[in-house]
């Protein structure tokens, strides 16, 4: 039952949202709603019976209004609740317009999100996964910067282009179930596809997420998207709904097309591993702070995607953990970029320097937040990003290497741009740059702590997720000999 | 039969009220009467009768059916209070027609005889011809209703040699004992008889729009009064859809080899052409009669996939479909009154500024035609293509999808126009009747994507 109140709470707070004209109330209200729900979460992680919800939805489709979570979801439910908090503080003590509908839509954002997570067939899958596509288009495309006509309608049409195809193989999987069709996860990984027939599905339900993700080279849509959402859209966006994309493919990947993947997996490993290369040089070269954060988030979601199709038991520990890292890591970056082009009124990084002299405090804060990034020991990025490339160097010790190249190129980049915008002399663009003011405070010091605390003792949530990480460990043994993977 | 009987009187009514010139007592008196319509549909449910040698049987299928037209053929007037208060003359006329070409409907959704067939398509289009030209003096009001009148005819000729063809080789116009008939042959028909099943598709295919024979659709549509329109993109495609699977589902599928790949190609033409020509419009009325035209398509793949569900599916469709579509017609007359006769779709740009809840129910409606959850277009489209995928015809139900995507880009083509700012907002009069018929039908595409219904028919 608690599941289904997780997932109500923010689509009612939202509606309730819609009805209010005041702006401070409505950030107020927004914010009680996803603290609510976080502890509502929280509570799912201590209480030891798992929580779940079913009734009949539409009876001759044989479709499920099914909620439930296992080990896997409840870490992107706890990713999701621990976000939206911060999310909507980025918007606190701040000049928006239309408030109550920008909240309202972004709790409708959090309880599309949440449902994907929760469902248990998929039907209700595919649903809220294009749920969490509307609120966030009209995001984008209200209160986006320059060039949202265009940018949102790409990203829109992209991302509904994956989900159609998506949509086919949920069909085909239903109409191979034997019996009484359904679209029961449990039944999906329960069938006997041929080896042949899951070579092409493969692909049919990968786009998907690969789009989501994104995957090289279905990755096009995400630079300017980025660069051009406003920040709360695009702490979603980074932190949220890339993940989305990496359940989707541990859902209906691992566990029903096992073949498919096995025999793809070499491929997708070597594309993830261009995409981090091709993400981390890119990059470098860019001038604008906002773009060089999205392309670092691509690199390390690229890295994130290698380690699970490898799928051993350090990868997938790291992959896990590194969901919930890299989401608080990528929030706080965009958080911190909102100040400075609050600030500065710029983003373009030849236009800014020398802030550390003006904001001291700032300066700090920043550090801390890019050495998580840049997955500096003692940080929680450390902690995920070496599992991973534990797990990449048992595949091939090239896959490890490749992958280690991110390490050094993020920090190289990362180190780079912090250089040119905090250190230095006082540019132009950064004038009258005031430092942090208390709400910054409020935002930035515990996404930090969070970075810290799980850098230094990152055991409970691998307690969390150890049951997970046992079952999915196991998934592509078994068929290991049944068909040989492409080779390299 | 008394839903029959008492339409017509209705529409003979009307036109007598329209010697009063009491403009006002035309609305309300016709939809009282297809009220009236409807709860005598509704009492058939279930009773299956007969008429006239078996030539009209009014089974489950016809009932439900006729029930969604009517539904339809209200809101439709309901819209036409606004409507047809500018217009001076001849309005009980329009009304009367629309509902003679009811008639006809009716006759369409119940037939079993391959003349009262002809006699329903008949009915139905002479009133549309009259209609479609229902702006005298407007040069393109004209010009459609010579075209449709023209190819209408044609296609009318087409469909009779047909059946006189199909009658010389097998002696009757039964449905079920031209099934027989064609049966024994298994598969290698005479030319005569292959040349008459052809004539007649072709003779339905070009009434429900389907591409080859789509060509007046477009020019037709946008030249009609834009009610006439709305009316032709739902009622006439419901029934012409109804009386296509009078014909085939129930009637004569599984056709030989030779038909039925004719047929898959006209599917895969009609999503092909739908879809792709509709991208290039920026005129608002033809984008959505190339879209009524794509729709058509997953109509015909449901049809084709022969499931025993089929009939509900296309009902589905055809309803949701139809809900849809009108409010967006009724809204695209709103704004183009407001911006002095523009009809390109830049006319919506502002809409969200001037009228926010019609523009967040338009792109709800949208969304539906779109088919993207939670609106009950996508539970349409869904249960489409699980009847296709599950009966194994996986290659069109992937090019279904990707005509699918080609669809969600043009109507949000839209969407993004409704929600861009304009300098100039000239204002937009929105009468509350019209508001609440708007956000009555959005909502209803809403709770319909929820409780999803489905008969057994």
């Amino acid at each position: 039952m608690i599941v289904l109140v997780i997932l109500l709470i923010p689509f009612i707070a939202g509606l309730l949202l819609l009805l209010n004209r005041n702006a401070a109330a409505v950030k107020l209200v927004a914010l009680a709603s996803a603290i609510v729900s976080l502890v509502a979460t929280l509570s799912l992680v201590f209480t030891a019976q798992l929580s779940s919800y079913s009734v009949i939805w539409i009876n001759f489709l044989e479709i499920k209004f099914a909620l439930g979570y296992d080990g896997t979801s409840l870490i992107m439910l706890i990713l999701t609740s621990l976000l939206f908090p911060f999310i909507i503080m980025a918007g606190m003590k701040r000049e928006q317009q239309n408030v109550s509908l920008l909240y309202a839509l972004i709790l409708f954002t959090q309880s599309a999100l949440t449902g994907v997570f929760l469902a248990q067939n998929a039907f209700l899958f595919y649903i809220f996964w294009e749920l969490t596509l509307i609120p966030l288009y009209f995001i984008l495309l209200l209160w986006g910067g320059e060039g949202r006509r265009n940018v949102t309608f790409k990203f829109f049409i992209y991302t509904l282009t994956g989900s159609l195809f998506l949509l086919f193989g949920i069909i085909y999987l239903y109409s191979l179930t034997p019996g009484v069709h359904t679209t029961d996860f449990s039944a999906f990984s329960n069938l006997n596809i041929p080896a042949n027939t899951q070579i092409w599905l493969f692909w049919v339900l990968f786009i998907a997420f690969a789009i989501k993700m994104p995957v090289f080279p279905f990755h096009t849509w995400q630079p300017s998207t980025y660069t051009m959402a406003p920040t709360q859209g695009v702490m979603i966006l980074a932190g949220v709904m890339t993940k989305m994309g990496i359940y989707g493919a541990l859902r209906f990947l691992f566990p029903v097309i096992p073949l498919g993947v096995h025999y793809w997996q070499n491929t997708i490993i070597i594309l993830s591993l261009i995409g981090v290369i091709y993400a981390s040089v890119i990059a470098f070269r860019q001038t604008n702070l906002k773009t060089l954060i999205a392309f670092s988030s691509m690199a390390h979601v690229s890295l994130m995607v290698a380690a699970m199709f490898v799928l051993n038991y350090y990868a997938v520990q790291g992959l896990l953990f590194q969901v919930l890292s890299h989401g608080v890591t990528i929030v706080a970056l965009f958080y911190i970029v909102m100040l400075i082009e609050e600030k500065a009124g710029t983003l373009e990084l030849p236009k800014l320097g020398g802030i550390k002299l003006l904001a001291p405090n700032m300066a700090i804060l920043f550090l801390l937040v890019v050495l998580g990034s840049i997955a500096l020991p003692l940080t929680a990025g450390f902690v995920g990003e070496f599992l991973i490339i534990t797990g990449l160097f048992q595949q091939s010790i090239w896959f490890a290497v490749f992958g280690g190249i991110t390490m050094v190129l993020g920090a190289i980049y990362m180190l780079y741009a912090y250089q040119r915008v905090m250190l230095g002399e006082k540019r132009p663009g950064s004038g009258n740059i005031t430092d942090l003011k208390r709400i910054d405070y409020i935002v930035l010091i515990p996404l930090i702590t969070i970075i810290l605390v799980l850098g230094i003792y990152p055991q409970p949530v691998f307690n969390l997720v150890e049951a997970s990480v046992t079952t999915m460990q196991n998934l592509l043994v078994p068929v290991a000999e049944v068909i040989p993977a492409l080779p390299l | 039969m008394n839903a029959i009987i008492f339409t017509t009187i209705l529409g003979i009514i009307i036109l007598y009220f329209g010697l009063t010139k009491n403009k006002t007592i035309l609305a309300p008196t016709a939809i009282a009467g297809l009220l009236v319509t409807l709860f005598l549909s509704f009492k058939d449910w279930g009773l299956s009768s007969s008429f006239f040698h078996n030539m009209v049987i009014f089974d489950n299928f016809s009932v439900a059916f006729n029930i969604s037209m009517i539904v339809i053929t209200i809101i439709i007037f309901l819209f036409g209070i606004d409507y047809y208060k500018m217009m001076e003359f001849h309005v009980a006329e329009q009304y009367s027609l629309m509902i003679f070409a009811l008639v006809g409907a009716f006759l369409m959704t119940s037939f079993s005889n391959l003349i009262m067939l002809f006699l329903g398509i008949e009915i139905l289009s002479i009133p549309l011809y009259i209609l479609a030209g229902g702006k005298k003096f407007s040069f393109k009001s004209n010009e459609a209703s010579f075209k449709y009148f023209m190819l209408g005819s044609f296609a009318t000729a087409f469909f009779l040699f047909g059946i006189a063809l199909v009658y010389g080789a097998s002696a009757t116009f039964y449905l079920p004992e031209i099934k027989i008939y064609i049966a024994q042959f298994h598969g290698n028909l005479p030319p005569m008889l292959l040349i008459g099943l052809l004539f007649i598709i072709i003779g339905v295919a070009f009434k429900v729009a389907v591409a080859p024979f789509h060509f007046w659709s477009p020019d037709v549509y946008e030249g009609s009064p834009t009610l006439v329109t709305a009316f032709m993109a739902t009622v006439v495609k419901t029934a012409g859809f109804a009386a296509f699977y009078r014909l085939l589902g129930i009637g004569l599928l599984p056709l030989p080899e030779s038909l039925e790949k004719a047929l898959w190609v006209m599917t895969g033409l009609t999503l092909l052409i739908g879809n792709l020509v509709a991208l290039k419009q920026s005129n608002f009325k033809r984008l959505l009669a190339y879209s009524s035209i794509a729709h058509s398509g997953f109509i015909m793949l449901a049809m084709l996939s022969q499931h025993s569900s089929s009939a509900s599916v296309i009902l589905y469709y055809t309803f949701i479909y139809s809900v849809a579509t009108v409010p967006l017609f009724i809204i695209f007359i709103l704004v183009k009154r407001a911006s002095n006769g523009h009809d390109h779709i830049a006319a919506f740009q502002g809409l969200y500024k001037k009228k926010p809840w019609i523009a967040v129910f338009m792109t709800i409606l949208l969304m539906s035609m779109a088919g993207i959850p939670p609106t009950a277009g996508f539970l349409a489209k869904y249960q489409v293509f699980v009847l296709s995928i599950s009966q194994g015809y996986l290659a069109i139900s992937i090019f279904a999808i990707l005509m699918a995507i080609v669809g969600i880009y043009y109507y949000f083509n839209v969407v993004r126009e409704v929600f861009t700012d304009r300098d100039h907002l000239e204002p937009l009069l929105i009468t509350k009747l019209n508001a609440g018929l708007i956000i009555v039908c959005g909502i209803a595409v809403v709770v319909m994507g929820i409780f999803v219904w489905h008969l057994p028919i």
